[in-house]
């Protein structure tokens, strides 16, 4: 009984220690290989071992299996990041305690060994584990119906299209286009040859950073504070607005558009949106109001130039159609 | 191989060296050096990526006169003088590489410039720095004259840690106001620390500049991206801000009041949750209106009104907070503001970029109101361009399907909105006035209008009865209390009708006159909800020690039947 007092000081003291005391020091704010969080986790098992193999505690069947029990716990809540769902925490933890029962059920010894001080309990033979644990436990199960049954409230999820179908034709300035094989008549060269051109610099020798520097003076007089000083879609008012502005960093977004797509949300923005991309919210300007024709197709052209992406092509076949 | 004799004359030297340094004035306020020169073999690359990310504000010959500088506020950094803001060495004097690296690796909260450490690599970052002091064109970072101070700010006595830096003594708090108002910091920071004692400020380049609200420092520039830690107050004191009109306090202040003043300022600054993308406290997006069994105070002193403006999950709440019957926590809700740079004429520079708001609902008034505050630096008194705030509702709630709103600017053709806009013009208020700790009442009116798109915004013919309860402008702080019936008698269908417990979408605008703001040109926020909380279930009562009992029962029940069936086993009855 002695060892089994022992043992769960160790337990619980070594677990303070570890959890308060190396923890912050395993997760600081840039990652590394040795300092991680992982490491941690390992760590505290080795000692949880180490302890009761040097000490020669032997603990019983029911203080192994609820370190086990509790390790998991510890590992799923705390450790593994990023955090998982709760709903996910209670699958895992299922998944783990059955593991756990089947550790201490693997033959009739343990089994008994493990149910002895439960049925202890039940029957008396450990008077006061009985009074404190059969006091505590409805006050528990009342505690957690008032928790359950406390209203609370939290904004309703909206869901809605990032990247709705595109109308067939546009409209933008008195004329209609075909978005079908639409190309950016400023698109005069392959993007690749001016990865290392400067803007303003390079304007008046090359007809295409001409274009870029053109573009990128309009984005930064308008666009970027939404879509960011980095295209990364946190400009100094990105914050303010749901949906948040488009990263056009990520491979997610203009990097899978075609150019003519970006055309008609950029010329007909928020308010031209279908109904399933929550037109009512997006801050996004129809810039038709504000920039003309070309000063669109520039700014499409510079986006792609800044962040290297290149937008989709139709293939040979469908540009046929054209 | 040293001989004995090699080896005493150098413990000789050694001892020597350090009785030399010992006989030093401990208290040196700086050490000497000289600036870092530019290094020539990282211009390459410099060049590369000033072309590439900042010649778009900072302009091509890094006088701040990229394209985006006439439509920010505050303007890019103009480089040719070397007046840099956030630095070690003093006032006046060329930055040390590392702080212009900082600056580029943070960026500065509150302006445009975005933190690049994780867009840029690190060599990228150095070699950018470099060539940025090869924009400054009057000064020489190589030239003998330059020789820096670099200040000693001393240590956190307090030993305080990320991110929250909670846990100075209030005492030391208490003698850093004594040291604010000794200084005459509130000449220009305003008698409460929200920016607006001085309206007449110009940088060394004669635009304008605001004073920092000490209330919001998260936009301080110098934060470093940690922005409760009062180091960054203690740097500003003691270098001062070049370009700036803000002065070095160092042969004012010592060291260790320095450090009292900043905890002073830092204290001021409520504990929110801080976006580490956008370098701003996290919106809320649901407003609880708090059920009330009476009638609801407009009094906001009353505990009704109460709440700590901390996030309760970064500093708990003070005890003095109680629950009001019934009710439940108050709680102070978080509402972002950009300019509205979306339709008609765009507001580049807002002047207001976030409100507070609180409200309460009386099921015996049937009646709900909001408290809006937010932090104005100076307000207008020009009848022609008033003081504004408006809330703004779906007009027509109940014809709208699932997640569907009209425009959240000014509604649109199918779906109107209803705007309440208070209009408010200071009485007695001027804008050079002395620090008022009694503040000033509002001149104000209420106006209803109904928006079916952002040309068709007008007056309602028959308004909903929207009140002002309560109005005032204390020290850079403007507070607002509406009141409106939950239901109108609405002829027109334009007033919305407000349903307990269910969600309704409401969005914020705000025109701040002294900035000449009207109609569209304003600050707006996104749409959020709103939630008319229902009373606590009498079921809170009463369940729990039911669902107690059933549960200590069948722990009876257990007992029993274990004892019966270990009887059975011992009689052998059992089979």
């Amino acid at each position: 009984m002695n060892k089994v007092i022992i043992g769960v000081i160790l337990y619980v003291g070594g677990w303070a220690v570890f959890h308060y005391g190396l923890f912050p020091m395993f997760t600081p704010r840039e990652f590394s290989w040795v300092f991680n969080r992982y490491v941690y986790f390992l760590m505290l098992v080795f000692y949880f071992i180490a302890f009761n193999l040097i000490l020669k505690l032997k603990p019983p069947i029911s203080l192994n299996s609820l370190a086990v029990w509790l390790l998991g716990l510890y590992f799923y809540t705390a450790i593994l990041f990023p955090p998982i769902p709760w709903t996910l925490l209670i699958t895992y933890m299922m998944l783990w305690s059955i593991g756990t029962f089947l550790y201490v059920s693997q033959d009739k010894e343990t089994f008994q060994e493990f149910r002895r001080p439960i049925v202890n309990v039940v029957t008396g033979e450990y008077k006061i584990a009985r009074y404190i644990i059969f006091a505590a436990l409805p006050l528990l199960v009342g505690w957690a119906t008032y928790e359950s049954i406390y209203p609370s409230f939290a904004e309703p999820v909206e869901l809605r299209t990032v990247h709705p179908a595109p109308p067939a034709t546009t409209k933008v300035h008195g004329k209609t286009y075909a978005l079908e094989g639409l190309q950016n008549p400023f698109r005069k060269g392959e993007q690749d040859d001016y990865k290392d051109s400067f803007p303003f610099l390079d304007a008046d020798k090359q007809e295409y950073m001409k274009y870029v520097t053109e573009g990128g003076t309009i984005f930064f007089e308008n666009c970027h504070f939404c879509h960011g000083d980095q295209l990364n879609g946190l400009g100094m008012f990105s914050h303010v607005f749901n949906p948040t502005p488009a990263n056009f960093i990520d491979p997610g977004t203009i990097a899978m558009l075609r150019e003519s797509f970006l055309f008609w949300r950029v010329a007909k923005g928020g308010p031209g949106l279908p109904n399933e991309s929550t037109p009512w919210s997006s801050a996004m300007p129809p810039w038709e109001e504000h920039l003309k024709t070309d000063e669109i197709w520039k700014v499409i052209l510079f986006e792609y130039w800044y962040t290297g992406w290149h937008p989709r092509t139709f293939d040979d076949e469908s540009s046929s159609v054209e | 191989m040293i001989t004995r004799n090699n080896r005493m004359a150098r413990q000789w030297l050694v001892l020597c060296v350090v009785a030399l340094a010992l006989s030093l004035p401990s208290t040196l306020w700086a050490q000497m050096r000289m600036p870092d020169p530019v290094q020539q073999d990282k211009l390459e690359l410099g060049k590369k990526v000033y072309f590439k990310r900042c010649v778009w504000c900072h302009g091509v010959e890094g006088a701040g006169d990229g394209p985006s500088a006439d439509r920010l506020f505050t303007r890019p950094r103009n480089f040719t003088q070397g007046t840099f803001k956030i630095r070690v060495t003093d006032s006046g004097e060329l930055p040390l590489d590392e702080n212009l690296i900082d600056t580029v690796k943070n960026g500065l909260p509150g302006s445009a410039m975005p933190a690049w450490g994780e867009f840029l690599s690190k060599e990228e970052i150095k070699s950018v720095v470099q060539f940025v002091k090869t924009l400054v064109q009057d000064r020489d970072f190589s030239d003998e004259d330059e020789e820096l101070a670099v200040m000693d700010f001393g240590k956190n006595p307090w030993g305080t840690s990320e991110p929250y830096h909670l846990g100075v003594p209030e005492e030391d708090i208490a003698a850093g106001k004594e040291i604010m108002i000794k200084n005459k910091c509130f000449e220009c920071h305003g008698g409460e620390g929200r920016g607006d004692g001085n309206p007449t400020m110009k940088d060394d380049w004669g635009f304008e500049i605001m004073a920092a609200d000490w209330q919001q420092c998260w936009n301080f520039r110098g934060s470093r991206r940690n922005h409760y830690d009062p180091f960054n107050i203690v740097r500003a004191i003691s270098t001062g801000l070049n370009g700036t009109p803000m002065p070095n306090f160092r042969e004012k202040i010592t060291v260790e009041d320095r450090w009292k003043l900043a905890a002073f300022v830092n204290s001021l600054c409520p504990r929110k949750k801080i976006d580490r993308l956008a370098n701003k406290p996290i919106n809320d997006f649901l407003i609880k209106s708090k059920y009330t069994v009476g009638p609801v105070t407009s009094d906001w002193n009353d505990p009704m009104w109460q709440a700590p403006e901390d996030d309760p999950r970064a500093k708990s709440r003070p005890s003095g907070y109680t629950d009001i019957e019934g009710g439940g926590d108050q709680y102070w809700h978080y509402i972002a503001l950009a300019g509205q740079i979306v339709r008609g004429e765009r507001n580049f520079k807002p002047k207001v970029d976030n409100l507070w708001v609180m409200s309460r609902w009386s099921e015996e008034e049937q009646a709900v109101y909001y408290l809006v505050e937010y932090h104005n630096r100076f307000l207008s008194n020009d009848p022609e361009y008033p003081e504004g705030v408006a809330i703004q509702w779906p007009g027509q709630l109940e014809e709208l399907f699932g997640a569907e709103k009209p425009y959240f600017i000014f509604g649109d053709s199918k779906k109107p909105v209803d705007i309440w806009k208070a209009s408010f013009l200071p009485k007695n208020y001027d804008t050079t006035n002395a620090p008022n700790p009694d503040g000033y009442d509002l001149d104000i009116s209420i106006t209803e209008l109904i928006g079916n798109g952002f040309e068709d915004v007008f007056e309602k013919d028959t308004p909903g009865g929207v009140q002002i309860v309560n109005s005032k402008y204390v020290q850079g702080r403007v507070k607002i209390m509406f009141r409106r019936s939950l239901t109108t008698e609405n002829p027109d269908k334009t007033d919305v009708q407000i349903p307990v417990k269910g969600f309704v979408p409401v969005s914020f605008m705000e025109w701040s006159g002294f900035n000449k703001e009207h109609d569209e040109y304003m600050a707006i926020s996104t749409w959020v909800y709103t939630i008319l909380e229902p009373p606590l279930p009498a079921s809170l009562i009463y369940m729990p020690p039911i669902v107690g009992s059933i549960f200590f029962g069948f722990q009876m029940w257990l007992i029993w039947m274990t004892k019966r069936t270990r009887k059975m086993v011992d009689d052998k009855t059992w089979k």
